[in-house]
Formats: structure tokens, C-alpha cells, sequence
């Protein structure tokens, strides 16, 4: 018989045991599931262009798949990108989920063999023939975990690019033609500057300041030049033709005030309710904005490529992955197969998405269609770049804290050109 | 009465003569919050400093490399700046509060309470009390508008009284970034120390401040020569407590600056952050944690000596 004190320890015991095992987690996460339930996570607002399509795929799904129950979880961003690693190791992942495409975020979870190999199923499926070459790239990886080449491991339903988003009634007010060349550009912005306006919206503290200073790079650069920087096929030099242009335009445009000195500190919300607002005549950002811009924009406004280049910040949008340990992954292959369907690409554009596989002709917004046209003329350019954080893992802050030194002049082009090159020879994998 | 207490059993009945005491009844009492204590705190801080000896992205299988982690973060000037930035915080949270909170609860209780009453008291020590209960993603957002550099309130508030020229990014410019965020911060900490200055002050004798008065001692010498000796004790918990909170500051640095412009704000909390969540660097950003959890549990432990060593002097 057990005395007071054993009785204690033994419950000590067998409790700190159980909750070692609870925090293991089920070791038969990969067991086959009843086909009877689609557990599904994705993070699209409901009123996005992204979020209404996806919110039809599932109805969609649900009439061609009676008795089948859709478990749908809306998640955050941040809580999907900051948890993946950690849920796709139990036994809560769930059977397909959006996911962040690039090196730091799928391509990691695939090299650590998280994620189901698609290959087989975008075949027989056709998933491959519907998505052009650039938006594919973030669809396959290698055993490294780089783009571009390998297995299918996501496939995206949806693009996005980089445009330059302007006010036609500031532009008209100040006797100024729409940009079609890079020297017209500068000259609106001198011409804005005098009137006391500062041009550029722009936001230090997050993504847009580095993709002004990225796409000024783009339009020294080739794609040769993006391989090497993204797919690691090359050494790249920061203090090449185009990187140096870059930085050094870019604290020159801060100099003479197209740039705000004061929006280092800025996010990218801020900038875009600058634009809103009509405070800034200019913002060059993501078709992201798109449907935003559209419903809350009260004047006349219009988009074009940044010129003279051929290449911009874009790629295909995130993408839909099935977790290795999911449990009814033919249900999952069978919802990535109708988001890709004509009748959910269609909505897609219509609703300010920019599809990669819809009609050209149901397209019937006339603002949707000029961004997807503005889309395919990239994309039949190869023009998409990706975008400048992703070839390092954790290198989105590197750019935002560095670029924000450019702004407030607290460090030099050539110092700033430094700091990228190393915190990139760091963090990109040795050849 | 304590030896009464003493020979008494949890019943009330007193022991049986010449019997052991049964104190491993009471240790059924502690079990759930000793379980707790290992699970909560124990076992992960055990593991997080396994996982700081590894190489590790979070996923898969770490590597050991031993004492790797900890000899690059002896040569990242990111991670020393990052703790001198600490100090800074330090100061705003924990001295300025201290001794500002100790002034503001001798004025209340001296001067307002007197002349207007304690319902007044009540009513302006809720008031700094205030920011201590807003969440700081909140208080955080607000000040951000604040502080804008083209629409905030600061600015305005200033060309609007004729100080056009003191305009200033307060958040982006990086040589007051800092200073920015400490000013935030005392406003968001200097409720606490008023609080348990004031609860600390009820305690104190009134004779004594009679006494002092009696011999001619003013305001300030009174305060210095008889509340100050008298409270030391919620000094000393105060300074711990800011300390700690200062060292582990994360949340206003995260939604204020995100450790901008260019670092100038970073601290090392919101550093390990960016090291395990963003850089995927886990078995880096937990030697980090280490470290600061080593740094932090030996200034409580130092201020916790202290404390006691006042308390017995006292």
C-alpha cells in the first residue's frame, strides 16, 4: 500500500508525464482521415477579391462534394507565417492552407518535408499548364529549399504586381501628362516639389521604401541579374552598376524631397491613406490596393508600369499547400482544383484580383481589366522580380532598419550597399 | 499565540503530544502550483536553453553546436546595442517613474488631500493610474498618431502655439527615436509607483510627520528625513519590478518603432523576436533569451537582497 508521500510523488510522476506527452504531441499525424470533412485554413479578408473567391470555391466544393463537411478557420497573417512551422508538426494541421511562397517560408517548410508533394496531382490536373512560367516559380522548390526548379509543393490562384498608382485630377491640376518615360516621371516629380507637394507617398518603417529602392535597382538590372539575387545562380554584388544606382538615387530623391525625410518612421497603411487622402500624387505599390483604391478613392486616378524597365516587383500570389500530415488530402487536391477553375478565376478578376488562369473576355470591370492587362504585359515580358526581401530569411527587416538609415541620412549609399551585402552573404545558402 | 498556532493541526485540534507534525498533508497543497511552476516556467526555460545550443530553424532537427550561439553574440553589436538601449529603458521605467511617482504621492497626500480632499486624491491618482490598465497595443497606436511627424497632435499642438520650429519626427528621426519611446513609457509606467507609494504612505505615522513639523522641519525635509526611510521597503519592490519590466519591454518598442529607425529603438526582446520568428534563427534568438532571462533573474535577485537587508536594518 502506498504511503501518503509515495501517492504524492507517484501523481507527480505520472501528471509531469502526461503533460510531456500532451506538449509531444500525436505522433500519428499523417493517419488517413474519413474523407468526410475539409479542414481549411486561409487568411483573405471576406472582402477581398481573394476572400469573396475563395468564400464561392467552398460553396462551390460543398455542391459537388455532398456529405462533405468544410471545417473552415479564418486566420491572421501573422498567426499563420509565425505558428506553420510549429501546427504542421501536430496533429491540428489542417488538410490545405494558404501559405507565404519564397525560400524563408515554403521552401523552408518543404526542405524540412512538412509539406505533401504536389507534382503528380498538377499533372494529371493540369494546375501546370494553366500557371505561366514566372508565377510558377514559387510553386516548385528544390530539395534545398530554393524556387524556381523541383517538386510542386503550393500553387497559387492569383498574381500580384507592383504598379504606379497616380491622381489624374493632382496631375491635371498642375499641368502635368501621364508618365510614359522615366524622364517624364522625374519631371512631374520636380514639378510636384516646386508646388510645394511632396510626390512620393512613401512608408520607412515597412515594405514600400524598399521596393521604391528595389525597382530602381530593377531598371539597371536583367534577369540574370534577379536569378543570382533570388535563385542564387551568381554572386551578387551589392555595389554592382545596379544596386549602387539604386542607393544613391534613392538618397538623392530624398534630397530633393520626392521622397518625405519624415517617413522613415511611416507604415505602409499610412502611405496609402496618403494616396486616399490626395495628400500624394504618387505611390508606387502592390496590386494589393487595387480593390481598396477603387472603393475608397473619391478622384479620378489611373495606374501605369513604372517605365522604362522591364522588370517589376511581383509574382504569383500566396499559395495553397497540403500539409504532409494532413488527413483527407484528395479533398484538398479536389478545393485547389476549383479555386483554379475558370468560374472562381472569373470572379477573382472581377472582384480586383489578378487571376492567373481566367477568361480574358468575362472580364468585365474596366478597372479590373486594365490591371490584368498591365498584368499580363509583365508577365509576357517576364518581367516579374519577386520582391527584395526574399531571398534571406528574416531580410525584410534588414531592408526596412537600413533603408530607414538611407532616409534619415544617418548612413551613406555606400555603407547601406555594405550592410545589405552582409546581412545577404549571412543568410543566403553557400554555393 | 504563535506557539499555539504552531502545535495545531490543519483541524484546529492540537497535536497529539510527542508526534511528528504532519507536514506532508500540506504538501498536497502545493502540488498543482509546483506542477504548474515546471510545466509554465521549469521544462521550457530548460529546453530553451538546450535549443540555445543548437543550430536551428524551428522545423526539423536541431543541431548541437555547443557554445557557438553565445561567442557570436559576444561580437553582434546589433545584440550590445540592443542591451544599451535596455539601460535607457531602464531609466524610463523604472528611475524616472520611481522618483517621480514619489514626489507626485507625497504632493497628494500631503498637499491635495489636505486642502481638497480624498476624494480629489481618489479621483487624480486614477487618472495616473490610467495607462497602467490600457493595453499597450492601444496606448502604443495612440501615441503613434500622436507623434506622426506630418498630422500628429504633438506637432500641431506646437505651430499651433507658435513653436513651429520645434516640429520633429519624434519616431523616425534615430537621435530621438529613443527618447521618444522613454517618454512614452514613463507616462505608461509612472501610475504604478504612485499607487504603492500612496498605499505605502498610509502605513506611515502621522506622529512622526507632526513630530518633524513640531521642530521646525519643512515639506521637502519631512519628505526626505521621514517618508522616504519610512517607505523603503515600496521603493525597493518598485525599482525591482520597473527594473524587470524594463529589461523584458517588447510590446511598446513592437507597436511604436518595430525597433527603428535603423535600431535605434531595438531592445533585446524585440531583437530575440525578430532573431526566432523572422530570421527563423530559433537556436540563436533562444541563447538570446537566455541570456536576458540569466541578466533579469539576477537584478531580481539582487533587488530582493536589498529589500531584505532595508527590511531587517528597518
Amino acid at each position: 500500500m502506498l504511503t501518503t508521500r509515495r501517492r504524492v510523488v507517484a501523481t507527480a510522476v505520472l501528471t509531469a508525464g502526461a503533460l510531456l506527452l500532451t506538449s509531444c504531441g500525436d505522433s500519428d499525424s499523417g493517419s488517413s482521415g474519413d474523407g468526410k470533412t475539409l479542414k481549411l485554413w486561409h487568411y483573405e479578408g471576406p472582402n477581398s477579391a481573394m476572400g469573396q473567391a475563395w468564400n464561392e470555391a467552398i460553396k462551390e466544393f460543398k455542391a459537388t462534394h455532398p456529405g462533405v463537411k468544410v471545417e473552415f478557420e479564418e486566420k491572421g497573417f501573422e498567426q499563420i507565417q509565425k505558428t506553420a512551422p510549429m501546427v504542421l508538426n501536430s496533429s491540428d494541421a489542417p488538410d490545405v492552407m494558404e501559405y507565404l511562397k519564397g525560400n524563408a517560408s515554403a521552401g523552408l517548410l518543404s526542405k524540412q518535408g512538412l509539406l505533401t508533394d504536389l507534382t503528380q496531382e498538377a499533372k494529371a490536373r493540369g494546375w501546370d499548364k494553366k500557371l505561366s512560367a514566372s508565377v510558377r516559380t514559387t510553386s516548385v522548390y528544390d530539395t534545398n529549399g530554393v524556387m524556381g526548379s523541383g517538386k510542386w509543393y503550393g500553387v497559387p490562384n492569383y498574381a500580384e504586381y507592383t504598379m504606379v498608382y497616380y491622381n489624374k485630377d493632382l496631375f491635371k491640376k498642375y499641368g502635368i501628362a501621364e508618365p510614359k518615360t522615366f524622364d517624364e516621371l522625374t519631371a512631374a516629380m520636380d514639378k510636384f516639389v516646386q508646388n510645394k507637394i511632396t510626390p512620393l507617398a512613401n512608408a520607412g518603417a515597412e515594405y514600400p521604401a524598399q521596393q521604391y529602392l528595389y525597382q530602381l535597382a530593377l531598371s539597371k538590372a536583367d534577369r540574370a541579374w534577379v536569378d543570382s539575387y533570388q535563385l542564387y545562380k551568381g554572386k551578387t554584388d551589392f555595389h554592382d552598376p545596379a544596386w549602387t544606382y539604386a542607393a544613391e538615387t534613392f538618397a538623392d530623391w530624398v534630397k530633393k524631397g520626392y521622397i518625405a525625410k519624415t517617413s522613415s518612421s511611416t507604415k505602409a497603411e499610412d502611405a496609402g491613406v496618403s494616396f486616399i487622402q490626395g495628400k500624394s500624387p504618387i505611390f508606387f505599390s502592390g496590386s494589393w490596393w487595387y480593390g481598396r483604391f477603387i472603393d475608397e478613392v473619391k478622384f479620378d486616378w489611373g495606374t501605369f508600369l513604372w517605365p522604362d524597365t522591364q522588370l517589376s516587383p511581383g509574382s504569383g500570389g500566396n499559395i495553397w499547400v497540403v500539409p504532409k500530415g494532413a488527413k483527407n488530402k484528395e479533398l484538398a487536391y479536389d478545393f485547389i482544383d476549383i479555386t483554379m477553375s475558370k468560374k472562381i478565376q472569373n470572379l477573382l478578376g472581377n472582384k480586383g484580383g489578378v487571376p492567373v488562369a481566367a477568361d480574358a473576355s468575362a472580364i468585365t470591370d474596366p478597372k479590373s481589366k486594365t490591371l490584368i492587362d498591365n498584368f499580363n504585359a509583365l508577365s509576357q515580358r517576364d518581367g516579374l522580380a519577386f520582391y527584395p526581401d526574399w531571398p534571406v530569411p528574416g531580410y525584410y527587416d534588414v531592408l526596412v532598419s537600413q533603408t530607414q538609415k538611407l532616409i534619415t541620412d544617418s548612413e551613406k549609399p555606400d555603407g547601406y550597399l555594405d550592410a545589405l551585402q552582409d546581412a545577404y552573404d549571412k543568410g543566403a545558402p553557400k554555393q | 499565540m504563535t506557539m499555539t498556532v504552531e502545535k495545531r493541526g490543519v483541524t484546529g485540534k492540537a497535536a497529539p503530544a510527542g508526534r511528528p507534525r504532519r507536514r506532508d498533508s500540506y504538501a498536497l497543497f502545493l502540488l498543482p502550483g509546483v506542477l504548474a511552476f515546471l510545466a509554465v516556467i521549469i521544462v521550457p526555460f530548460l529546453m530553451n536553453t538546450y535549443v540555445g545550443f543548437t543550430d536551428w530553424q524551428g522545423v526539423g532537427s536541431p543541431s548541437w553546436t555547443g557554445l557557438a550561439n553565445y561567442r557570436e553574440l559576444m561580437d553582434d553589436s546589433d545584440f550590445w546595442a540592443s542591451f544599451r538601449h535596455s539601460l535607457f529603458m531602464v531609466v524610463a521605467m523604472a528611475a524616472v517613474p520611481t522618483a517621480v511617482g514619489l514626489v507626485l504621492a507625497a504632493a497628494l497626500f500631503d498637499y491635495i488631500g489636505k486642502h481638497f480632499g480624498s476624494k480629489v486624491v481618489a479621483v487624480l491618482r486614477a487618472c495616473f493610474y490610467l495607462p497602467q490598465v490600457l493595453p499597450i497595443a492601444v496606448a502604443g497606436i495612440v501615441w503613434s498618431w500622436i507623434l506622426a511627424p506630418d498630422n500628429g497632435s504633438l506637432n500641431a499642438l506646437l505651430k499651433a502655439v507658435g513653436l513651429g520650429s520645434w516640429q520633429q519626427d519624434w519616431l523616425g528621426d534615430p537621435d530621438l527615436a529613443l527618447y521618444s519611446v522613454m517618454g512614452v513609457m514613463v507616462w505608461v509606467q509612472i501610475g504604478f509607483p504612485l499607487v504603492v507609494f500612496m498605499a505605502g504612505l498610509q502605513r506611515v505615522d502621522p506622529q512622526l510627520h507632526e513630530a518633524a513639523e513640531l521642530d521646525g522641519a519643512g515639506w521637502w525635509r519631512r519628505f526626505w528625513h521621514v517618508t522616504l526611510p519610512q517607505i523603503r521597503p515600496e521603493i525597493y519592490v518598485v525599482l525591482t519590478w520597473c527594473t524587470v519590466a524594463a529589461l523584458k519591454v517588447f510590446g511598446a518598442v513592437y507597436v511604436l518603432t518595430k525597433g527603428g529607425p535603423g535600431g535605434a529603438t531595438n531592445v533585446p526582446s524585440y531583437f530575440s523576436f525578430t532573431t526566432f520568428f523572422e530570421k527563423t534563427q530559433v537556436g540563436y534568438g533562444a541563447a538570446i533569451s537566455t541570456v536576458l532571462t540569466v541578466i533579469i533573474l539576477a537584478l531580481s535577485l539582487i533587488g530582493l537582497k536589498l529589500q531584505t537587508r532595508a527590511e531587517e536594518r528597518a
